[in-house]
Parts: C-alpha cells; sequence; structure tokens
C-alpha cells in the first residue's frame, strides 16, 4: 500500500512516465483523434499542466507559467483519492473520475469549462485509466 | 445446426396515459412471471443472461420489455411535437409497468428491476402491492440525486459516449471487461435525451425518503446492491431496507451498478437464494413439478477474470523526450509527430 499511498509517489516523474505510456497507447489514437484540449491534474496543492494535442500528450508542466495560456479543464483532488484511482484494482468509489467527482461524494473537483471534459470524456477516461499501468 | 438463443421476442400494445404504445418484449420460461425492468436510457438487452438461464428459465418465465424509447419500442407518434423534454415520471413508469403486466394478462408476476427499475419498485410496492408477488430491486435505494444533468443531452457533446461513459464507472472493476463493454455499448445507443430523461424519474421525481415506511411489506422486497455502484452505494441500499418492513438487504462484492449485465456469473451467486425463497413463498398454482431443484445447479465458480494487470514500469523509453525550464516550471516535450520534431 505505501507504493500508492504518497504524494512523494505521484510526483512529476510520475507523470512523465504517464504520458508517456499514454502515447504509446493505440487504442487513444483512435478514440481521441479530436481529443485536444490543456487540462490540470491537481495532486493536493500541486498542479500538472496536460496539453493533449489529437489524442496525445504533447506536453506536460508541473506547475503553470504565463507561457502555457490557461487551461480548459482542472480535476483536482487530495492525493489519498488519486492514490486510490491509481491502484491496478481500484477500490469502490475511486474506480473512475466521475465517481470520484460525483456531487454526492466529492473526493475530486472538476473545475473550469467542464463541456470539454464531457465532449472527451470517452478519451480522457481511457487516458486517466492507463495511469494504472505506470 | 446453427445456435440459437433461447429467447422469443414479440411486440404488444400497451394503453397508458391514453396512449397506445407498440411495446417489445423478449421471454423465456415457465413458471412464476418474472418481469425485468432495465435501467435508465437502455433496453432490456440487459438481461440476455438471466432470460437464457435454463436455471431460471425452469422455474420462472422471464419477461423484459422495452420502454416506450427506449430499444425496439418506438415513442408516441408525434414525439417530434413535444413542446417539453423527455422525462420519465414515477406514475407513467409504475403505470406502464402495470399495464404491461395486464396485457400479457400475468398474474401476480415477480418483478426485477435495476437502478431505476429498482427504484419503481418501491411505487409499486406502495401504489399496486395486489399486483405483484414479490420485489428484486437492485441498485435501489429511497433518493439517488445528481444524475439529472444537462451534459447527457447537449449538442455539442457525442450523447452515445457520454451517456455509455459516465455510467462505466458504476461497473465494477472486476467485472469482465467483455460485458462491461457490451453494457457501454447499449448505453451509446439510447435515442436523443432518453437517458436524462429517465434520470429525471432516478434523481428528481423518486424521493422515498419519507415514503419507505409507508410500504405495507406485504408484498416481500429483496434489495440487492453492488459494492461499487457510486449511485446507490451499500449504504444508501442499507439504510432504505431498514426503512421497508418485509425487505432484506443483499450487498454484492465485486459488482457494481449493473449486476445482470456487468457480472452475471457472479450475480447469478446472490440470485438464487432470493428466486428460491421467492419460489417458497409463492401462493398461486402455476408452480412447475420439480421446482427448486432447478436452483441447485445454478451455482458455479466465480468468472473472476481480472481486467486490469499488474503495474508493469521498465517497458517505456524516453529518448524522444526533451525538457526545458519556463520560469521556474520544467517543462517536458513528447514527440507526437511520428517520429520528427522540432525544438522552438
Amino acid at each position: 500500500m505505501a507504493r500508492y499511498g504518497t504524494a512523494a509517489h505521484l510526483d512529476m516523474e510520475w507523470v512523465e512516465d504517464w504520458a508517456r505510456k499514454v502515447n504509446e497507447d493505440r487504442v487513444l489514437r483512435v478514440i481521441g483523434r479530436f481529443f485536444t484540449a490543456n487540462f490540470v491534474i491537481g495532486i493536493e496543492d500541486k498542479d500538472y499542466l496536460i496539453v493533449v494535442r489529437e489524442g496525445r500528450i504533447q506536453r506536460v508542466a508541473d506547475g503553470l507559467s504565463p507561457n502555457m495560456m490557461g487551461w480548459q479543464f482542472a480535476l483536482r483532488a487530495p492525493v489519498g483519492s488519486w492514490a486510490k484511482f491509481v491502484q491496478p484494482v481500484p477500490p469502490p468509489m475511486y474506480n473512475d473520475i466521475w465517481a470520484m467527482a460525483h456531487p454526492i461524494h466529492g473526493k475530486l473537483k472538476i473545475e473550469g469549462d467542464t463541456k470539454p471534459f464531457w465532449q472527451n470524456l470517452r478519451a480522457l477516461s481511457w487516458m486517466l485509466a492507463i495511469m494504472r499501468q505506470v | 445446426m446453427a445456435k440459437f438463443d433461447p429467447i422469443v421476442g414479440r411486440y404488444v400494445y400497451v394503453q397508458c396515459g391514453g396512449e397506445t404504445y407498440r411495446t417489445y418484449y423478449e421471454e423465456n420460461g415457465e413458471g412464476i412471471p418474472l418481469v425485468c425492468l432495465h435501467t435508465a436510457g437502455t433496453d432490456g438487452r440487459e438481461w440476455r443472461h438471466q432470460l437464457c438461464d435454463p436455471d431460471i428459465a425452469q422455474s420462472f418465465r422471464v419477461i423484459a420489455f422495452d420502454l416506450p424509447r427506449h430499444g425496439k419500442s418506438i415513442p408516441p407518434g408525434d414525439f417530434y411535437k413535444e413542446e417539453e423534454e423527455y422525462k420519465l415520471t414515477a406514475k407513467f413508469y409504475a403505470d406502464f409497468i402495470v399495464a404491461f403486466c395486464r396485457a400479457l394478462e400475468l398474474k401476480k408476476p415477480a418483478v426485477m428491476g435495476s437502478s431505476m427499475g429498482g427504484s419503481i419498485c418501491l411505487h409499486l410496492a406502495l401504489d399496486y402491492e395486489d399486483e405483484f408477488s414479490a420485489f428484486i430491486a437492485i441498485e435501489a435505494c429511497d433518493r439517488s440525486a445528481g444524475w439529472w444533468i444537462d451534459p447527457l443531452h447537449h449538442p455539442h457533446i457525442h450523447g452515445g459516449e457520454v451517456c455509455a461513459t459516465a455510467v462505466f464507472g458504476l461497473m465494477a472493476p472486476q467485472s469482465p471487461d467483455e460485458y462491461r463493454w457490451e453494457t457501454w455499448w447499449y448505453y451509446a445507443q439510447g435515442g436523443p435525451g432518453i437517458f436524462k430523461g429517465d434520470l429525471y424519474f432516478y434523481s428528481v421525481d423518486h424521493d422515498f425518503r419519507d415514503l419507505c415506511r409507508k410500504i405495507s411489506g406485504r408484498v416481500p422486497m429483496y434489495l440487492m446492491t453492488g459494492v461499487y455502484d457510486f449511485a446507490c452505494t451499500p449504504e444508501m441500499t442499507e439504510q432504505t431496507a431498514n426503512k421497508i418492513k418485509n425487505s432484506e438487504c443483499i450487498i454484492m462484492q465485486d459488482i457494481g451498478h449493473f449486476p445482470m449485465s456487468e457480472h452475471p456469473v457472479g450475480f447469478k451467486e446472490y440470485l438464487t437464494p432470493v428466486l428460491k425463497k421467492i419460489l417458497q413463498a409463492d401462493s398461486q398454482d402455476r408452480r412447475p413439478a420439480d421446482r427448486g431443484a432447478a436452483m441447485d445447479r445454478s451455482r458455479g465458480g466465480r468468472d473472476d477474470q481480472r481486467l486490469r494487470g499488474g503495474r508493469d514500469r521498465g517497458v517505456t523509453i524516453d529518448e524522444d523526450r526533451g525538457s526545458s525550464r519556463d520560469g521556474g516550471v520544467r517543462v517536458v516535450e513528447f514527440d507526437t509527430s511520428g517520429g520528427k520534431r522540432t525544438w522552438r
């Protein structure tokens, strides 16, 4: 459990490893063909910018600088929520981004412009599930 | 010789609320009528495993219909002129179930419904208890808020993909991939606005927090919920069951919100004892002579297919990666162009 339970584990190196796995995925090239967006993965109080172009992660950054021109939506949760989400077999209520974000649970917040979040939910969910392979 | 499913499908004309609905249903088996209610935004195909199960078919006449606007049951002829968006109400839903059962001349059927089909069992128990012999309310609770939301029916959002993906996480990671994605497929095929409209009943019109205690308990109710259901959690089901007389609460491990379609083998382990009780308690003159015997054979091993493999580090290559600093922020770029890259 220790391996999955710390903010130190879910760091920039882990985000980079995940991005590489995402870019190796062959299904995303089909279902994510029109997924182009900038979004934020917020782990505890740390924001990671994810720049997605046509279903592939073009750039990640461990913070937000003026040159990045902002983001459309952010998925922010305590490290404990992300640590459960990324387990190979996640526990109930933490196995899905919408499960965590649903109003009756509130384990994760979807912030910003939520329309691109919903528009790309299929590819985004597939992309986030790849976190379990990192 | 070709392989066939034992399911037979037909259309019946059902009168409800001044309209006549050409209603599709499928059935198999003989014995106690067991009317199966699909979840929001989908259709009776969700019940195909139970419809095909010879152990169940030996003692039950399993029937699954498609609500109007779902599956093969077309909407009213003037749906395109409706001046209000589609919203399923508790009254129409309950009335339609009763009208369907009467149209087929079913004698004291048992009802097995999931999600909104489970929620409506509470209404049937309160308003129509004389019509039914048992309720199996799957993934049901007295109230499940937060699902009547616009992203599920919006012209800028692919309705099929968003409805299907919004419910995908309701299924357990332990359920077989094949059946989880089949359930996803059913959701992707709903008519525009139908899932959202059904959720008007599920999340808004259905509020039994104070009404549960008014159910007489003359008809037994079995509430069955999977631990991965985040819309109707085990705790929500237990609290509901505590308020309903003559009810039993069954929590299902390694199962989510769609037991019948996401994990039919796992679900059968929990369903079999419930069906046995319904058989034993049935007082109508319709039972096959060897009732109950078939149910003993139905306990198979759990389908333990794991969905997600173990964690695998050590494959990634990062030779195409470049990194830089941007105002104190580390930026890492990936080559997404298929080999060539240009550094700024």
